[in-house]
């Protein structure tokens, strides 16, 4: 494992904004960490690249204890959310400043930088300031600044939440094969489920400072280990039943079937997606959501069934996955 | 269409600067004195005749400029200073950041009273320290005197004045080290750079904009100073110290020459706007406040 974070914790004052934090990524290997703003996620990433220093655990880089190495020394290749790309050097300033400051030759600093243009396809861009640019081509640039740092690890903080959907989607393929192509450990940080989909091998749902679960955008899917996952991961929502007998059990949107016997509904509100739409229905156990054929007509008496095998169980106290389905 | 919205906005500068300008434009070329009578006379020119010969008004200009520009200097490197230390984030930072504007909201005549006491010969603490460490000697004076001094006089006033107006540009430049967002510096840091690097990479170009702003606003208070100078030594000794506002008040005022201050006058807000329109396109020179400002 490339990069492994041990029980990694850090206070602000009285409070812990990341706590008892375990995680490993192996070489190669991109891992989203998700979770709604204010959950962790930027915070644990500002702790792997030293930007702020852990209040307990320990981090390895490539097997070394780096918990109180400085941040230079970590080789940490960092995208920020912002990108913060110097606003009063050219791009291709931007570029070797790092390399000017950690002593590179004039003439190695030239042919890193120019070979970093070409590999961005950044050229007709080099002599623009930050500003001339647009969002997609600043976001190349930072990449570039952190591919030329030659880094131990990848830390990416958001960095497509500063660009349109459009351009979010188009850009993913390219960031995700550059990020991965020399085969370092990649940290994401992300709130957008679809982008942790797309881009992580495993993703790491954060809540309140705290792992809730770390697995395969699958496994997160198909067996979430809380009602939190659960409701965090797919969309449209799961539909969490209201608790009986201390088990909560949740069906996702499209596990639900129109049948002739049974629950009653009463559609709501409707929306076409195209090859799918969405319903909400009113129902004796409250309103449900539910996905259907694009061509699916509504029938006078809307009934639904689903499959027991379906059913997501969680424990109505903790939350937390039921081991023991009722069935 | 938009450009007409303005017009309230430029009739009332109109009203307030543009009459009264252009009377006293007006009242240059008259001889307005107790010699006419207080009426207005026509002279030709007369006035400024006498202007470019006038050894006095001359003397003035050169040490309006010598304080105002040895003061600007001063302020800008040592706000800079303050306000980096200020932007730092340590205890009692909001305390000291209100004490460090009080002389800003001093009224400048209770100052320069305060100051002109701190220099007084033989009670002040600055004569006593000067005493003390025997500088009276360097001059071969009994008492350094500063304020009786010529050669000295006119450093105690660009003490008053920095004292006063270094809280200012203070608070320009933090405002500006204010807009250089922190993640630069993290950046510049995972980098490799060095913090005083940093100062000089980042902090010092970004902060470019705002410290021309501040030396133009300042070179343009300084160059019209009076008060201070009026209640900390009355522009003496030996006019040593008059400036060019002052040396238009005592035309006025003293010898009663209103034509004349009015000339000296016109005289000295031509120097100002000559020395703004230098100052504006120096900073329009730079690329980075056309950035900003855009």
């Amino acid at each position: 494992m490339s990069l492994i974070l041990e029980n990694i914790g850090r206070r602000v004052g009285r409070n812990w904004i990341v706590r008892h934090l375990q995680l490993e990524v192996a070489e190669g290997e991109c891992l989203a960490l998700l979770g709604p703003s204010g959950c962790g996620k930027s915070s644990t990433l500002r702790l792997i690249a030293g930007l702020d220093q852990a209040d307990e655990g320990t981090i390895f880089i490539k097997g070394k204890d780096v918990t109180t190495v400085s941040p230079v020394d970590r080789r940490i290749g960092m995208v920020f959310q912002s990108y913060a790309l110097f606003p009063h050097l050219t791009v291709a300033e931007n570029l070797a400043l790092g390399l000017r400051v950690r002593k590179f030759s004039a003439t190695d600093q030239q042919k890193r930088v120019a070979s970093i243009l070409n590999l961005m396809q950044l050229e007709d861009h080099a002599r623009q300031r930050p500003a001339q640019l647009s969002g997609g081509q600043r976001q190349r640039v930072a990449l570039a600044r952190a591919l030329l740092r030659d880094p131990l690890v990848y830390l990416l903080d958001e960095p497509m939440s500063n660009l349109d959907a459009q351009l979010r989607e188009d850009l993913r393929p390219e960031l995700r094969r550059l990020i991965l192509k020399d085969g370092q450990p990649v940290v994401y940080v992300t709130h957008d489920q679809h982008e942790a989909m797309a881009m992580a091998h495993r993703i790491g749902v954060m809540r309140d400072g705290q792992l809730e679960q770390v697995g395969s955008p699958q496994e997160l899917y198909h067996q979430p280990t809380s009602t939190f996952v659960a409701s965090f991961i797919g969309r449209p929502q799961i539909n969490l039943l209201p608790a009986e007998s201390g088990i909560i059990k949740a069906i996702r949107p499209e596990d639900l079937k129109l049948s002739s016997q049974g629950l009653p509904c009463r559609l709501i509100h409707r929306e076409w997606l195209g090859t799918s739409q969405l319903w909400l229905l009113e129902s004796p156990r409250g309103q449900l959501r539910m996905l259907t054929a694009g061509d699916t007509s509504i029938p006078a008496n809307i009934q639904l069934e689903w499959s027991t095998k379906k059913e997501h169980l969680f424990d109505a106290n903790s939350g937390l996955r039921s081991k023991y389905p009722t069935s | 269409m938009i450009q007409l919205l303005l017009l309230p906005a430029a009739l009332l500068i109109a009203l307030i600067f543009g009459i009264p300008l252009l009377r006293y434009l007006w009242l240059s070329f008259h001889a307005d004195s107790v010699i006419t009578s207080l009426v207005a006379i026509p002279n030709n020119g007369a006035n400024w005749f006498r202007l470019f010969n006038d050894q006095r008004f001359w003397q003035d200009t050169y040490q309006t400029a010598r304080f105002a520009f040895v003061s600007v200097s001063l302020e800008i490197f040592l706000a800079l200073g303050i306000a980096l230390l200020l932007d730092q984030r340590w205890r009692g930072r909001g305390v000291v950041r209100a004490i460090t504007l009080l002389p800003w909201a001093l009224p400048t005549t209770v100052m320069a009273l305060g100051w002109r006491w701190i220099f007084n010969t033989p009670n002040g603490p600055i004569e006593q320290f000067a005493k003390l460490i025997g500088l009276q000697h360097l001059y071969g004076l009994q008492d350094l005197n500063i304020l009786a001094n010529p050669s000295l006089t006119w450093l105690a006033t660009v003490v008053g004045d920095v004292w006063k107006t270094t809280p200012f540009v203070a608070l320009i430049l933090l405002a500006g080290l204010q807009t250089i967002p922190n993640d630069l510096y993290e950046a510049f840091d995972l980098e490799g750079g060095k913090p005083c690097a940093g100062l000089f990479k980042i902090t010092l170009p970004l902060l470019q904009p705002y410290l021309l702003l501040g030396l133009l606003f300042r070179l343009a208070q300084a160059f019209g100073v009076f008060d201070l100078i009026q209640v900390m030594t009355g522009g003496g000794p030996a006019s040593s110290t008059e400036s060019l506002a002052l040396y238009a008040y005592l035309n006025a005022m003293r010898f009663l020459d209103f034509g004349y201050s009015a000339t000296v006058m016109i005289a000295s807000f031509l120097l100002l706007v000559f020395i703004c329109l230098f100052g504006w396109l120096v900073i329009h020179q730079t690329k980075h406040f056309r950035e900003v400002v855009k």
